[in-house]
């Protein structure tokens, strides 16, 4: 027996695997592929056996041929995907801000643990949380379509319509509006970096007449310009790309990286911040000011990757079950 | 499954057509026991070809259904699957040949009605 033969059931049998018929199955492709081989390329040899193989098809399609019609997800269902994906990221989003306001902990078991979480923790727990609600749905939605049953799904009417959310229009204003933004963004930076150039820092403040004197610590300042920096420089990169492509991968990497660098802020405790005399109580209101301002913020630019990512998954879907 | 002359490239439609006539030419090649190679190659002479990839799973749905039946030959040097037609498979085929009648019927209809319009 040709051992290309028998590796290649193999690797159709890995591609089976699960299917009570899967002996049967592969006793039939062998069968062929040596009565192939003997008819038509002189014998059962290695040589003719592979040219027999060749002629079958690769592996992985092969297998695919047996699969059932039924599709993973019913195409039906793609839009209740993406609704209670988005209405339990809504929730899951929502408890968490919560519970770094309150400092208390969730658990709705076997769904939802959620300890108590800093600012950060928070900041960089949220896409996963997306992901772990994308995957509760899907399994959930698999089940459904694989009961074979007509189920009809509660369609709520509240939440953001992620599915209905439109790639912007190619419009000339558009592009005009993008090129300015570019501009000042770039002038923007060049002078952020002109000024920390000169002074090593961008946080500064003027008193009468003199020289600008540095509002935060020495290494503070540095540190925190250096990402504001970053940030301004992401942005106007971000903006003149975007005068190039509409591939929402613009957005998408630009927000990823935004996440990173406000996750680098909030990792710093903020003590001996400021380089100025500031009274206890005034630092305590700025410190969570602060943290507040960047949640939000980190708030929001998940939001935009979630809504790029379900727009890039939903063009993937499109691609892949073409619509009846 | 392609025709042998496979202009204009009609891609997943003709495979979509493919599938049902697919289903009545088993079912009608069956009605003398055959096995998967001797299928494909009396297909071929028919003027079609068949993906012998795309034949065995059709097999395989068609004895899950009850339409054919099969078993293995192990008299020669290598087993053979032999397959044949039962009578739920005739009942199915006489349906299938009907539908497909009609619609040949009307499709006939409609492009000599064109052909006037022209």
């Amino acid at each position: 027996m040709s051992n290309k033969l028998e590796a290649y059931l193999e690797e159709i049998s890995h591609y089976l695997s699960g299917r009570a018929e899967r002996e049967e199955i592969l006793s039939e492709i062998r069968s062929h592929i040596l009565e192939k081989a003997a008819a038509e390329h002189g014998g059962t040899g290695d040589d003719a056996v592979d040219r027999a193989i060749g002629a079958y098809g690769p592996p992985r399609r092969v297998a695919e041929r047996y699969a059932e019609d039924r599709p993973i997800i019913a195409p039906a269902y793609k839009r209740h995907l993406v609704r209670y994906t988005t209405l339990l990221f809504a929730v899951h989003a929502a408890l968490t801000v919560f519970g770094v306001i309150t400092g208390k902990t969730f658990v709705i078991f076997p769904f939802l643990y959620m300890p108590v979480l800093g600012v950060f923790d928070a900041v960089m727990y949220l896409p996963m949380a997306f992901l772990a609600d994308l995957g509760l749905v899907a399994l959930v939605l698999y089940f459904v379509t694989q009961s074979g049953k007509d189920v009809k799904l509660p369609w709520p009417k509240i939440g953001v319509d992620l599915d209905e959310v439109k790639p912007p229009r190619k419009a000339f204003w558009g592009r005009v509006g993008t090129a300015i933004g570019a501009v000042v963004m770039l002038a923007v930076t060049d002078f952020a970096f002109y000024i920390f150039a000169r002074y090593h820092t961008i946080f500064l403040y003027l008193t009468d007449g003199s020289d600008p004197r540095p509002l935060l610590t020495p290494e503070a300042g540095r540190y925190l310009s250096m990402i504001v920096i970053a940030q301004l420089a992401l942005s106007t990169m971000t903006l003149l790309i975007k005068l190039f492509t509409r591939s929402p991968w613009v957005n998408i990497v630009s927000n990823v990286v935004s996440l990173g660098l406000i996750g680098l802020i909030l990792r710093q405790t903020f003590d001996n911040l400021f380089a100025v005399d500031i009274s206890e109580k005034l630092l305590r209101v700025v410190k969570g000011n602060i943290k507040i301002t960047l949640l939000v913020i980190a708030l929001i630019i998940t939001y935009e990757l979630v809504r790029d990512i379900v727009r890039v998954s939903l063009r993937k879907l499109d691609h892949v079950v073409p619509n009846k | 499954m392609t025709k042998q002359d496979p202009e204009p490239d009609i891609g997943s439609l003709e495979t979509e057509m493919n599938r049902g006539f697919l289903h009545i030419l088993a079912l009608a090649l069956l009605e003398k026991d055959m096995y998967g190679y001797s299928m494909v190659k009396h297909i071929e002479t028919l003027g079609y070809r068949v993906e012998e990839n795309t034949l065995y799973p059709l097999l395989r749905r068609l004895e899950k259904n009850g339409w054919i039946a099969s078993k293995w030959d192990l008299s020669e040097d290598r087993p053979r699957k032999f397959y044949a037609v039962t009578a739920a498979g005739r009942a199915l085929r006489a349906s299938l040949l009907d539908v497909w009648k009609i619609q040949d019927r009307i499709l006939d209809k409609l492009i000599k009605e064109n052909s006037h319009v022209e």
